[in-house]
């Protein structure tokens, strides 16, 4: 939608004194939150990454204290101290199993959720009867609590009590009566308690409950692309693999990297359903970024190192980010972004 | 349009069935599971009530009556604090969105227009919220906020801001101007016209909104267990909890997530429409 336009808008020093005030009043109380709740705390958290603030109080504020100094645990302006946290950083292998981990989610978890959902909205966009019933209850794990998801996840991946561990042994029984493949098929899989499987759990779990929004969007964006563009390819005779090659999926490109943005920035930040699953296990295996700097600071009680975590973490998102948004800058036309 | 041949009406309907199988089904598997009996629930999967196992409604009774004050404890706190916030981003998030719409803003230092200031704002929804934990966490405790509704309340709002500007500055875009014009011209003020004129008509958006901000501080987890312990607990992390008592006792998880889950998801599906547009008005520009 273009930027709404009329005689009341209001340049820089017009309008009565009435619309100068409500201009700076609306926008004012948000930007001030923003501010206080964001921008500050970033801040501060960039000062305790320096320190080694821990629960209870800093060693080192306690040793300047007792020799009669500031106290603050601020490990000073000497790079080889104040940097210890990042140092450490870079020499923490739990801490790179859990970066690579979260890589896995997010590549594995946005490549599935992008096909999935695509599928999903290209059916959605034909007409069938129930249409708007099957849209409403493939919504549903939306509005989930990813706890609840995770606890699900659990029950129905148990691999002995689940039901797809279940459906999977039943398979073993039919397909050993089919003389080629034979009696030595193991269907048992351990869903949570090996390592590559685990995480590919996880990534299952957490696309179960967001493909649906993927498939939303998508199906909106199909649904904006006008009908005629449509009917000129049928009258050209294209089959409908090729309407979906060169119409629907360029078209859709520009809203598709924007999703995938989202969705990756979203799945960065994954933790509740791995905290309820395996907390992280089997060792640390599936334990995600966000879920090692929840441990630094609440199990270990080591603030100072976890801030350290987040501002990496940080540095990381808008990297990545940014990277992505050149990349798809390059392959979209600027007026299509 | 040309007729669909009769081969892709099939998978059509194949696709349909078989992924609302997968929707549906983990959600009958917790319904069912609130219902079993321990042993019933630990052993070999049952799957049909009444012929595979006898169900039974003592975790729904220990639940709802026995435990009540705790279940009806984390209830209230979610209920109270998902209202609260919700309310404040609507309010503010309204707010700023009509500003980014109607005024142009410069700010000359970083010579930032609207539509840098819309995103500074967008992109705050972004950042991992465990940089921000650690600090909260230390001023929570320096303000008292640590272990309170309001605490929360401050932590979620911040949250939904972002998504509740982006939208509502699009919804008002999308409204045409003409109303408050020809309001303006019969001599009412311009902050006449808004809450006259303006808000009656952004219904739809504040109420996708109130929703979406609501679903999201229902759902919360990660503040919701770093900044509180006992009295402020919501339904995610006291949920979550329920795994070191005794085991995990999947009758009694079963019958809490449904109670947190059931109310959520009627709400949204009543109002599904509303989010569906505040979803798609947000990532379209998003």
């Amino acid at each position: 939608m273009a930027q709404a336009s009329s005689d009341l808008t209001i340049e820089e020093g017009q309008g009565t004194r009435d619309d100068r005030i409500m201009k700076r009043v609306f926008l004012s109380p948000t930007v001030f939150v923003l501010l206080a709740l964001s921008i500050f705390p970033l801040l501060w958290s960039l000062g305790i990454s320096f320190t080694d603030i821990q629960r209870g109080g800093s060693t080192t504020a306690r040793v300047e204290e007792a020799t009669g100094e500031t106290g603050t645990g601020f490990l000073g302006l000497d790079w080889s101290l104040s940097a210890r946290n990042y140092d450490r950083l870079l020499h923490d292998s739990r801490l790179w199993i859990a970066a690579r981990n979260t890589f896995i989610y997010v590549f594995l978890g946005v490549t599935i959720q992008y096909v999935i959902g695509l599928l999903l909205a290209l059916v959605l966009n034909q007409q069938f009867r129930m249409r708007s019933l099957v849209r409403v209850i493939f919504l549903i794990p939306m509005m989930t609590t990813p706890v609840v998801v995770g606890y699900t996840g659990r029950m129905m991946f148990d691999s002995f009590k689940g039901p797809i561990a279940d459906l999977l042994r039943h398979a073993e029984v039919w397909w050993a009566q089919v003389p080629v493949i034979g009696s030595d098929i193991n269907l048992y899989v351990p869903w949570m308690t090996e390592t590559k499987w685990a995480r590919f759990t996880m990534v299952l779990m957490d696309s179960w409950q967001w493909i649906p929004f993927m498939m939303l969007i998508l199906l909106a964006g199909m649904q904006a692309i006008p009908d005629d563009v449509y009917e000129a390819a049928r009258v050209d005779g294209a089959s409908s693999f090729q309407i979906f090659r060169r119409i629907t999926f360029p078209m859709l490109l520009p809203l598709s990297a924007t999703v995938i943005l989202i969705r990756g920035l979203e799945i960065f930040k994954i933790i509740d359903v791995i905290v309820v699953t395996t907390g992280g296990g089997p060792g640390s295996a599936t334990e995600s970024l966000t879920m090692y700097i929840y441990k630094t600071a609440l199990t270990f009680g080591n603030y100072g190192y976890a801030a350290a975590i987040s501002f990496a973490l940080l540095v990381l998102v808008v990297i990545f980010s940014t990277l992505f948004l050149g990349l798809i800058r390059r392959f979209i036309p600027r007026d299509q972004y | 349009m040309k007729r669909r041949s009769r081969r892709s009406t099939l998978l059509i309907y194949f696709v349909v069935i078989f992924w609302s199988f997968i929707v549906l089904f983990p959600y009958y598997w917790l319904a069912t599971t609130s219902f079993k009996k321990p042993l019933d629930a630990t052993r070999f999967p049952k799957y049909v009530p009444f012929y595979d196992f006898q169900p039974t409604t003592e975790h729904w009774d220990y639940i709802l009556t026995q435990r009540w004050d705790k279940t009806s404890g984390s209830f209230r706190n979610s209920l109270i604090i998902a209202s609260g916030s919700t309310f404040l981003a609507v309010l503010l998030g309204s707010m700023a969105g009509y500003g980014l719409s109607r005024f142009k803003y410069y700010w000359k230092r970083l010579r930032w227009r609207n539509d840098n200031i819309a995103f500074w704002i967008i992109s705050q929804r972004f950042l991992p919220p465990a940089v921000f934990i650690i600090p909260f966490m230390i001023a929570y405790v320096d303000l008292g906020l640590i272990d309170t509704h309001a605490g929360l309340i401050i932590a979620y709002t911040m949250f939904n801001i972002p998504f509740a500007v982006w939208i509502m500055r699009d919804f008002f875009n999308g409204l045409p101007t003409d109303l408050e014009d020809s309001a303006r011209v019969d001599g009412a003020t311009r902050w006449k016209a808004f809450y006259r004129i303006v808000l009656p008509l952004s219904a739809p958006g504040l109420v996708s909104v109130a929703i979406l901000s609501f679903i999201f501080s229902w759902n919360e987890y990660l503040y919701s267990l770093m900044l509180t312990n006992a009295e402020a607990v919501t339904l995610p992390p006291f949920i979550a909890a329920q795994n070191t008592q005794r085991g995990v006792e999947w009758w009694y998880i079963s019958a809490l997530a449904m109670l947190a889950i059931v109310p959520v998801i009627l709400f949204g599906l009543a109002l599904e429409r509303f989010i569906t547009r505040g979803l798609v008005a947000g990532a379209l520009k998003g």
